[in-house]
């Protein structure tokens, strides 16, 4: 399935002021795999993405989802494949009821009312808040605005998804409901986060970024417990692998 | 608008209410705007001297509020905390119109029916407003005005505004509060601080508007906004506009509390 | 600076209703053609930044008070006039809605008053004069005082006529214009002092910002041109609107002149008023039923127009006593008894 690939070429891009923000990054990510895309703050992760998105364009270099190039040409269809879940859902819900978030995006591709319907509810019903259909976002706890942004997103039937800190503020709880979640998704998974235990147990691929730059491209098991890698580059092994915290010994 | 923990009660209030399904909820948005609409009008077409003839159209309030199963308390305390500038006008009518009139005996000044038909009329009107919102909500509303053909880039503008004013007034709020507690006993923000306060939150607006904008394009928005359908006007629907519309009209020819107390005070003698 | 629908007659309420749509669509027309659809989030998140920045008390020096701001000419310096006079009708959509700021038939009076005049008057004719060689911290907030306090003046100015043009209150023009106007200009120079503290922030930190906004919105002749002619338009609605119920009561406008001056009483709905007490005497059948008591007064088709006084002697007063008591206690006693219905359903239910 050659067409759910995601590629980037050489990116490069500059922001008006003059900031270096991404120097050249090269992947590709084929289909159903699980990314983690990890760095310190300032690395250059949500510019990156916003490259991937094509809300941003590089300067230099390409994104090509399948076979198709990202740009503002081919925007409308590379948006359907492609879905993005933000960091704070109170920016991607911006109706006012559940049902009328999700429905959004399907109803921006014309879709009759009857087929928006059966998205909506369907993608509802996945992420288990068809309950709160007719409820306004603004009633929702963090968990559950969380649920619905991605809904939000699921509706649109994308092949990958893009998630920017899906798990940030989130109750313990709540957070690994929405790990369950993710887990239990069959898509292209693009995931940036710095919840590196989440990361650890989610992704089984992992791209370290530094300054602007690939410092570390591969199995997420072999790089999250390279202690001297994860320090040079800002972050910390996750807690779940280092030594217990009471007798001292390693996992 | 004096407390933000208030108004954002209020709105939550008024929001949670318009999510009932009682009979009065279940009616075409566009039928309880129309028929508010021409409640209002009646309402204040009725001139300054009027009192009695406005009495009926107490009923309309009366019904929806115990048809929609809304509380009193918090609509009544609305009304309480009505503009201080009606009263502030209103208050002055009977200083200035000094003609008098009797009633059981006493001698009054004309601006104080004047002066309580103002009263009674911001009542009313405040209360219709109210009872409009609070069963329809802000949505179902949106939908009323898109079959009015009002532009959808209002509609949509208008609907945003609404989504993010709890978000803002809390982004406020904590800005607010992490000011207070470094600066005891000021009553306001400091001229020092009057421009970087506000800007910085204006500017943190500003990049949220570019991020929603970027959900928005994600999902394939292209300046276009497609609601979704809405049901069609039901026969029960007319009826009820058409009911009101002829009661409305009924009690602006008729003073019925006249005709009334007329026929009992008449039936005494 | 609110209207209430209790302070306005319906054909003022009318005429302003229609003068704001028209406004309004040719702002929309605007923002459709001119700008990027980028603006569109931009203005609903602006709309809700005025509810949240109303709760920020600025304290005003010297004098130990402090104050807040409308947000009118904050959202036509970042937004430019048409988007922000649309942004400024949506908040005060909500205002009426949610708050009871203002009313629903008073939102025509209320979007002109406080968007109309900041936005195509104050803005174009001061703010971008003076802004237009250069931008400076002085020129802001002298360019900023001075639009605020003009566009507040005008607003309340247009307070004053609608109120009296609708004939509600008892208050002369002067005294009214006194009251008004003296407020809206300490107001205004709040207003003013707090949005060029804003702006200069802005232009600091993000200057793109507000060139953006100042940029590819020129208002320029031809823009001015056309703001007059909807002007001329609303004129003409309005005055049409006032002749229409003064044709009844030939003296109504001539009389509605004299009562600025503070001479003459005003009434609001002349005619139909005069038709509906003619129907009234005429269907009248009860002995008792006195509105020809009006005829003690002058006529109101005598020109007059001093309105129907409709319960003069003392026995058609206890009637309307009587008949209104009856008629609340009744209403009260539907309202209760459809609630205690409807609780027993809910009880027999559960």
């Amino acid at each position: 399935m050659s067409h759910h690939k995601l590629e980037a070429k050489n990116l490069h891009f500059n922001y008006p002021d003059g900031h270096n923000a991404v120097k050249g990054m090269s992947f590709s990510i084929h289909h159903g795999e699980s990314v983690g895309i990890i760095g310190a703050n300032g690395a250059g992760k949500s510019t990156l993405l916003m490259l991937l998105m094509g809300v941003l364009f590089p300067n230099q270099g390409e994104v090509c989802v399948g076979d198709v190039q990202v740009t503002k040409k081919t925007l409308p269809m590379i948006r359907q494949r492609l879905g993005m879940v933000f960091q704070d859902p109170d920016d991607q819900l911006f109706m006012n009821t559940v049902y009328d978030d999700v429905a959004f995006g399907p109803r921006n591709y014309k879709l009759n009312e009857k087929e928006v319907e059966k998205r909506v509810l369907n993608a509802l019903e996945v992420v288990g808040i068809l309950h709160l259909k007719d409820r306004a976002p603004f009633k929702l706890s963090g968990g559950e605005k969380r649920a619905a942004a991605i809904a939000s997103v699921l509706s649109m039937q994308p092949d990958i998804l893009v998630m920017d800190e899906p798990t940030a503020a989130l109750d313990p709880k709540s957070r690994r409901r929405v790990m369950e979640l993710l887990r239990s998704f069959k898509h292209t998974k693009i995931v940036t986060s710095h919840d590196l235990d989440m990361i650890y147990e989610m992704c089984d691929r992992t791209i370290v970024i530094k300054n602007g730059e690939i410092a570390a491209d591969g199995v997420t098991s072999e790089i999250l417990v390279n202690a001297e890698l994860m320090d040079a580059c800002g972050l910390e092994v996750p807690l779940a692998l280092q030594n217990c915290p009471v007798c001292g010994s390693k996992k | 608008m004096a407390n933000i923990a208030d108004s954002i009660y209020n709105m939550r209030l008024l929001d949670d209410l318009a999510r009932q399904e009682t009979l009065i909820h279940k009616l075409h948005p566009l039928v309880k705007l129309l028929t508010t609409v021409s409640y209002l009008t009646v309402v204040v077409s009725f001139g300054r001297y009027e009192v009695a003839g406005l009495l009926p159209l107490f009923f309309y309030p009366v019904m929806v509020l115990a048809l929609a199963e809304l509380p009193l308390k918090p609509i009544l305390l609305r009304i309480l905390l009505v503009s201080p500038f009606i009263i502030g006008i209103g208050i002055l009518n009977p200083v200035f119109d000094q003609q008098t009139f009797e009633l059981a005996g006493k001698e009054f000044s004309r601006g104080w029916v004047t002066f309580l038909s103002i009263l009674l009329k911001s009542g009313l009107t405040v209360t219709a407003a109210l009872l409009l919102i609070a069963t329809t909500g802000m949505d179902r509303l949106a939908g009323a005005l898109r079959i009015l053909k009002v532009p959808r880039i209002f509609v949509l503008q208008l609907l945003l505004t609404y989504r993010y004013i709890s978000v803002l007034m809390e982004e406020v709020a904590r800005t607010l509060r992490a000011y207070s507690l470094r600066a005891p006993k000021q009553k306001g923000v400091h001229r020092s601080a009057w421009g970087s306060l506000a800007g910085q939150l204006l500017l943190r607006t500003f990049d949220r508007a570019q991020r929603i904008y970027e959900a928005m394009c994600l999902r394939g928005f292209a300046g276009e906004y497609h609601s979704g359908e809405i049901n069609k006007i039901s026969g029960w629907d007319w009826a009820y506009l058409g009911g009101w519309v002829a009661f409305f009209v009924l009690a602006r020819m008729y003073n019925i509390p006249l005709l009334i107390g007329s026929l009992l005070t008449g039936v005494i003698r | 600076m609110h209207m209430a629908d209790a302070l306005i007659s319906p054909v003022v309420g009318g005429a302003m209703w229609a003068a704001t749509a028209g406004v309004a669509a040719y702002s929309i027309k605007k923002v459709q053609t001119e700008m990027d659809e980028k603006k569109i989030p931009l203005m609903g998140v602006m709309g809700a930044f005025i509810f949240a920045s109303q709760m920020i008390n600025f304290t005003i020096p010297a004098t130990g008070s402090s104050g807040h701001i409308g947000g009118g000419l904050i959202l036509a310096i970042l937004l430019g006039p048409y988007a922000g006079f649309l942004t400024i009708a949506s908040v005060l959509a909500i205002q009426a809605l949610f708050f009871a700021d203002g009313g629903l038939l008073a939102y025509g009076c209320n979007v002109f008053n406080m968007g109309f005049f900041s936005c195509f008057i104050a803005y174009p004719l001061i703010y971008k004069v003076l802004m237009k060689k250069e931008y400076s911290t002085t020129r802001i907030f002298l360019a900023s005082v001075l639009t605020a306090v003009i566009g507040l003046q005008l607003g309340a100015f247009g307070v004053v006529l609608e109120t009296l043009f609708s004939g509600k209150t008892e208050l002369p023009f002067g005294t009214f214009v006194l009251l008004m106007q003296p407020i809206h200009l300490a107001i205004g120079v709040v207003e003013g002092l707090v949005t060029a503290a804003i702006a200069t922030y802005i232009w600091n930190a993000r200057p793109e910002i507000m060139e953006k906004a100042s940029s590819g919105e020129t208002i320029g002749n031809i823009s001015i041109k056309k703001v007059v002619a909807g002007l001329v338009a609303a004129a003409v609605v309005t005055g049409a609107g006032l002749s229409w119920f003064a044709s009844s009561n030939p003296d109504g406008l001539e009389w509605a002149m004299i009562k600025t001056a503070g001479t003459a009483e005003l009434e609001a709905t002349g005619g139909l008023h005069q038709q509906l007490s003619d129907l009234q005497s005429k269907t009248a059948f009860l002995p008792d039923y006195s509105f020809k008591a009006s005829e003690e007064e002058p006529e109101p088709s005598g020109g007059e127009g001093e309105e129907a006084w409709p319960a003069v002697d003392g026995g058609t007063s206890t009637s309307g006593l009587v008949g209104g008591s009856l008629t609340l206690i009744l209403a009260a006693l539907v309202g209760g008894g459809i609630s205690l219905m409807k609780r027993r359903k809910y009880r027999i239910n559960s």
